[in-house]
């Protein structure tokens, strides 16, 4: 069921998922493409998420937007609900309920450790994504497993000195006890300024033909969790199941490429055992079981299920 | 006549199919062949045939499949008989030299229209490899029939090289060859395709087939959305005439039609019953520019409305998650619901390529569903068959012997 509406108010909005946004030249969504997102949220119950770009918007937009409940992600320093940033070495001037969006590449994932660490002091919530996943190989994975310990050591001292700053890349499945995917088309759809909607802003970005209608999305059901075989079965719960980066990777949105899953799982792994070192000091989430595995990636235990 | 035995796909489930397009060129020019692209370009180098095979035979880790099937597919595949020929002798040497677990347990296979079966090269060929070999040749029945459809192309291609057909039928130059085929593949089967317009030809194309002596009759109607509105009670009705002149006259004894088996026209369990149909992706076809692909289906000359599903090259090997949405279907992901429920789904078909081609997105999870009402058509003729040929065996005690030596049928649908 849908529940947000994603509005990208200028085609310069800010990335803050896996894909880069192309688009150099402002093209400010129209106003009564915005009055008409906004209605369209509102006549269908759903939360909007405004996409701003990094200049100021004219003020009958900041008025438009103030209609109707929603969040603000924008482009770091400026303030809103999600800050999107793409360089680690961040300032942060006011660290009371921040949530920042770390967007990097994975060889500058590699070399920061120390500022991410920085950052987990400072904010509530930090969320890194990986903007070329799909260049990871079963290599980086030992590295990657090894920098994701590092910072739950860091985060295991803080749990236990009561503060809970959160990582999604560790501690998002050390508190799931079911999938969280990204769920486009079936739980978000995206509206982008040319009045179109999308899967996401990753179509928008990449595909812009491909836009949908959003009452009649065809091969909707492709896009839920019961219909992806290897998804279904996985319990790797924090997961995004990007279905754009599956869509590219493996020409069905429904099937995630090995390189998703195995930096999934080398996450899950990482929070399994951050999971256990809380526990040996001390009583936490009990309700949560993330069983030992010796595979990285559900494919390879296919014929099992 | 081991009737058990002359069903039985080779090595079916164990062995590796590899196909080479090595022509997309054809002398016929089939009104209802899913091949929508041929043309006379497209003709395999044997440096790209010599590089594949050197991608493939060095990677045994790869294709652990106990044997393999090197099939050759067109178009026409004996219209590059020299290049196939010399195909077949480098795979023999290259699989001797490396000890490969192939060399043992190889088959070279050909679905051919029959036109050059007789000739020299075709001929030397066979007696060369005739131990390792599976050929069908594909006649459609009737002369009325076989000619409605498989006619001969224009003598000249388009523009862009594509051919069209042209009004004279093949018949007489391919049924000159069945003799001689049958001498030397007697247990060969035959491939009949059935759309919309052969359907009044069912009952005596079969018939005529079984009487040229070929005793394994695989039919099938095509997946395309072709049909029109009544075209399942005429192909029900054309069944049933079928059926009661193989059961009135005693064929079924010897003589196999494809379109009636024991096991389809039942419910299918979700968890149980929740296999693929279709090979797609298990298989690994190649054509003249050295792309790779999940089954031939999937090349651009076999396909209506979407761009071909190159899954590699063979420069750059196969991309492994490609493979990976082919390797994970299952029946219940991509049918529809009104498939789930269906009270009669065992033996219903698909083509991955065709669903492919015709689904909505670019997707092989959309099972297309036009032979819905053909396969009930032909379950509740299936059901007149066995009820009708059971009937007359308990009467005439031969029950209990019919059911020890009846054969298995092959399901060869694509």
């Amino acid at each position: 069921m849908m529940q947000y509406l994603v509005i990208l108010l200028d085609d310069t909005s800010v990335a803050y998922c896996h894909c880069d946004n192309p688009h150099r030249e402002r093209r400010l969504m129209p106003p009564e493409t915005l009055r008409d997102g906004i209605r369209y949220a509102m006549t269908h119950n759903l939360m909007i998420q405004f996409v701003y770009p990094d200049y100021d918007l004219p003020q009958d937009y900041l008025d438009a937007i103030d209609t109707i409940d929603h969040h603000d992600i924008v482009p770091f320093p400026r303030q809103g609900d999600v800050a999107v940033a793409e360089n680690s070495k961040l300032k942060i001037e006011n660290s009371a309920g921040a949530v920042v969006v770390l967007r990097m590449k994975k060889a500058e994932l590699f070399v920061s450790g120390d500022t991410v660490a920085a950052l987990l002091r400072q904010v509530q919530r930090l969320n890194i994504v990986i903007t070329d996943l799909d260049t990871f190989t079963d290599a980086d994975l030992v590295p990657y497993g090894a920098l994701l310990d590092r910072w739950a050591a860091l985060l295991k001292e803080e749990y236990l000195a009561g503060r809970t700053p959160q990582l999604n890349l560790l501690t998002d499945r050390m508190m799931l006890t079911a999938p969280n995917h990204c769920n486009a088309g079936v739980e978000n759809l995206t509206l982008a300024p040319n009045g179109r909607f999308y899967l996401c802003p990753a179509f928008y970005y990449t595909a812009s033909e491909e836009s949908v209608d959003p009452e009649d999305i065809p091969n909707q059901q492709l896009l839920r969790l019961d219909h992806a075989p290897l998804c279904r079965r996985c319990d790797a719960y924090h997961c995004r199941r990007c279905v754009w980066l599956n869509q590219r990777t493996t020409l069905d949105a429904n099937t995630p490429s090995h390189e998703q899953c195995a930096v999934a799982h080398t996450e899950r792994n990482a929070s399994r055992r951050l999971l256990a070192a809380i526990r040996e000091k001390a009583q936490f989430m009990p309700e949560v079981d993330i069983k030992e595995i010796n595979y990285i990636d559900p494919f390879d235990i296919r014929k099992d299920f | 006549m081991n009737l058990k035995s002359i069903g039985d796909a080779w090595q079916s489930g164990m062995a590796k199919n590899i196909t080479f397009i090595v022509t997309k060129d054809c002398q016929l020019a089939c009104k209802y062949c899913y091949l929508v692209g041929k043309n006379v370009k497209e003709r395999m180098s044997w440096d790209t045939a010599k590089a594949f095979i050197d991608y493939v035979l060095a990677r045994e880790d790869d294709f652990r499949e106990e044997s393999v099937v090197w099939d050759f597919i067109g178009g026409e595949p004996f219209l590059e008989i020299e290049l196939i020929d010399r195909i077949c002798d480098y795979l023999k040497l290259r699989m001797f030299e490396l000890g490969h677990h192939w060399f043992d347990s190889y088959r070279f296979s050909f679905s051919t229209n029959g036109i050059n079966y007789h000739t020299p090269e075709v001929q030397r060929f066979i007696e060369k490899n005739r131990e390792h070999l599976s050929i069908g040749i594909t006649i459609d029945g009737t002369e009325r029939k076989h000619d409605l459809n498989r006619v001969w192309k224009q003598a000249t291609p388009d523009e862009n090289g594509i051919i069209h057909p042209s009004d004279r039928g093949s018949y007489k130059d391919v049924v000159k060859n069945i003799p001689l085929w049958l001498k030397q593949f007697p247990d060969a089967g035959t491939k009949v395709t059935i759309s919309s317009p052969d359907i009044p030809y069912i009952r005596e194309s079969v018939m005529h087939l079984y009487g040229l002596g070929i005793h394994q009759v695989n039919i099938n109607v095509v997946f395309e959305d072709v049909w029109q509105e009544g075209d399942d009670a005429r192909f029900e009705e054309q069944l049933m005439l079928l059926a009661d002149e193989i059961i009135d006259g005693g064929w079924y004894q010897d003589y196999a039609c494809s379109f009636f088996s024991e096991h389809i026209g039942k419910p299918l369990d979700p968890v149980r019953d929740n296999q693929n149909w279709c090979g797609a992706g298990r298989m690994l076809s190649v054509d003249a520019a050295g792309n790779l692909y999940p089954c031939t289906r999937f090349a651009q000359y076999s396909l209506r409305s979407k761009k071909a599903l190159v899954i590699g090259n063979i420069r750059d090997g196969i991309n492994p998650n490609l493979l990976r949405p082919f390797l994970t279907l299952d029946r219940t992901t991509q049918s529809p619901q009104k498939c789930l429920d269906c009270e009669v789904a065992s033996g219903c078909a698909w083509c991955q390529g065709e669903n492919y081609d015709a689904a909505q997105t670019n997707t092989v999870y959309q099972r297309a569903t036009a032979i819905c009402l053909m396969h009930k058509a032909r379950v509740r003729a299936n059901n007149y068959y066995w009820n009708k040929l059971y009937r007359k065996l308990e009467l005439e005690g031969r029950r209990e012997e019919f059911e020890r030596n009846k054969r298995s049928v092959e399901h060869q649908t694509c």
